[in-house]
């Protein structure tokens, strides 16, 4: 079973996320912000991050290079209310984006995809 | 006279080397070279470096305006001999000096460069002493600098082996001396390797190598001799692409099982605000002049080429005038896939098909110049990440395309 570790400020959203995900077969382990969110990671080894980019004390973008700097191939989504994150360059160092719904479909697209991504070893 | 290697310094080992690779530069190689002194004293002062301009012998005295700056690092001079061009060469040259002088990291930043720097040497030098093998540029350019890239060498090069490298031709980048071993031992090179195919060649050989690969931040954006799409790319064209063909048939085991594709770390933030970069200007009647008589001098071949209802789609775009102008993306991605069978069976004398693909190309680029034109730089960026995603989506299609054989 595929582990997510959810990471976002606001409570009702880990509820959601947590909820629908587990219904979809996921085991989902949540975070209330970035804080030891590299030692979490390293601990819980989850196989997709999904990662919040405005939190009250965290900014989901400096986050999403630390993962990446740290666990180069980590796939992470990143989830956010508005588009205008984008204008920050260091967004591209996310797998996906999907804009915060209550609908899941689309996050469960780029959860599946970012699970199907692979890179032979040569 | 002709000299193969002028080393005033003697330099036998260097950890640490910025090349630059010209062929009659001497109007713009001081430039790059002061930069990188003033980067390596600044960044990389602890460690034994050299600056080397690999040349191709040249005669406009890029040699003696080279050797004759004043820096602090020491310089190497290394040309190939004497008829033998192509910036390929010159990095075959520069490979065996980085072996031979025991280097760690290499940075090669081009020799037109205009806008480079000391901090471009940090961001493409610092990764490879920690923990990467390939640094690629990421620079801001102007949405018509760098069309090959957009529409070809970063979509197709993502969706086959599954690294998202926005440069991948960037000319400016970073290696490690490992794999600059790896270059030198490789089979694949070509005549089209020798010349423009290098740069693909390398981030491609880099991806095919699961060197972990980082995109180093430039801040500034890449200003050069910049071309208009329009204007005269035939070899680069057919190097380039010819090169990114061949090695898709070498590596066929390895791009056949990549499932979409993963960011690279981004190395470099904290540069302060990005500068845009200057525009470029694109003659799009020429474009759309190019893609009419294309169909007088290469129809046949894109009759025997082409499927069927791709050519059915080229003779509906051939009646639009500008206004109406529209080449859709997904029509591109399949006239690629059977470029690509085309060229991997030898359907085609294969550098009359690249060219022949030129006009289809340029027809491409008119429809990206339209659809982009009221865009900023950061919208078209969106729009050309939506195209990866339909090459991405496209892949099956081109692997079943390649399994089942002969082209249309």
């Amino acid at each position: 079973m595929a582990k997510i570790l959810v990471v976002d400020d606001e409570e009702h959203i880990r509820l959601l996320y947590s909820e629908e995900l587990s219904e979809a077969g996921y085991e989902v382990i949540t975070a209330a912000d970035g804080y030891k969110l590299i030692e979490k990671i390293e601990e819980q080894k989850p196989d997709v991050v999904i990662l919040d980019i405005k939190m009250i004390d965290y900014n989901g973008l400096d986050l999403l290079q630390k993962i990446r700097n740290k666990f180069y191939n980590m796939p992470v989504i990143l989830c956010t209310a508005y588009d205008t994150f984008k204008e920050d360059i260091k967004s591209i160092a996310a797998d996906f984006y999907v804009i915060k719904s209550f609908d899941l479909t689309e996050l469960k697209n780029k959860i599946s995809m970012a699970l199907d991504a692979s890179i032979p070893s040569s | 006279m002709f000299e193969k290697e002028v080393n005033p310094d003697n330099i036998q080992k260097a950890e640490f080397i910025v090349a630059i690779p010209s062929y009659n530069e001497a109007d713009s190689i001081a430039y790059p070279v002061q930069q990188a002194d003033q980067g390596i004293a600044s960044f990389f002062g602890h460690m034994k470096s050299v600056i080397i301009n690999c040349d191709n012998n040249s005669q406009d005295g890029t040699k003696e305006i080279f050797l004759g700056i004043k820096t602090d690092t020491p310089k190497i001079y290394i040309s190939t001999e004497p008829g033998i061009k192509g910036k390929g060469n010159n990095f075959k040259n520069l490979f065996q000096k980085i072996v031979d002088l025991e280097a760690k990291g290499v940075v090669v930043v081009d020799a037109d460069l205009k806008s480079i720097t000391p901090q471009w040497i940090k961001n493409l030098g610092e990764p490879l002493f920690q923990d990467f093998g390939y640094v690629a540029p990421l620079y801001v350019r102007h949405k018509y600098d760098g069309t090959i890239t957009n529409s070809i060498a970063y979509p197709l090069t993502r969706s086959l082996y599954g690294r998202r490298v926005r440069q991948p031709i960037g000319g400016d980048f970073g290696f490690s001396g490992k794999l600059a071993q790896t270059y030198l031992q490789n089979d694949t090179w070509t005549d089209a390797v020798s010349n423009f195919g290098i740069d693909i060649w390398m981030t491609t050989i880099a991806m095919n190598e699961n060197t972990p690969i980082c995109q180093a931040f430039m801040g500034r954006p890449k200003i050069h001799r910049a071309k208009d799409p329009g204007s005269d790319l035939g070899p680069m064209f057919r190097q380039v692409l010819g090169t990114i063909f061949e090695l898709m048939i070498n590596f066929h085991p390895f791009w056949s099982n990549v499932k979409w594709s993963k960011p690279t770390a981004i190395f470099g933030f904290g540069l302060g605000e990005t500068e845009m970069p200057p525009p470029v200007n694109v003659n799009k009647e020429v474009l759309l002049e190019k893609f009419q008589e294309g169909f007088s001098l290469y129809s046949h071949i894109w009759e025997k080429v082409l499927q069927k209802g791709a050519n059915n789609k080229l003779q509906e775009i051939r009646k639009m005038d500008q206004e109406q102008f529209d080449f859709p993306t997904n029509l591109w991605i399949k006239i690629l896939i059977d470029f690509i069978i085309a060229y991997r069976d030898k359907l085609w004398n294969r550098d009359e098909l690249l060219d022949s693909l030129i006009p289809i190309y340029m027809s491409k680029t008119l429809s990206f110049v339209k659809k982009t034109e009221r865009m900023s730089i950061r919208e078209s960026e969106e729009f050309i990440e939506e195209e990866c995603t339909q090459f991405e989506a496209a892949k099956n299609l081109l692997i079943q395309r390649w399994n089942n054989g002969k082209a249309a």
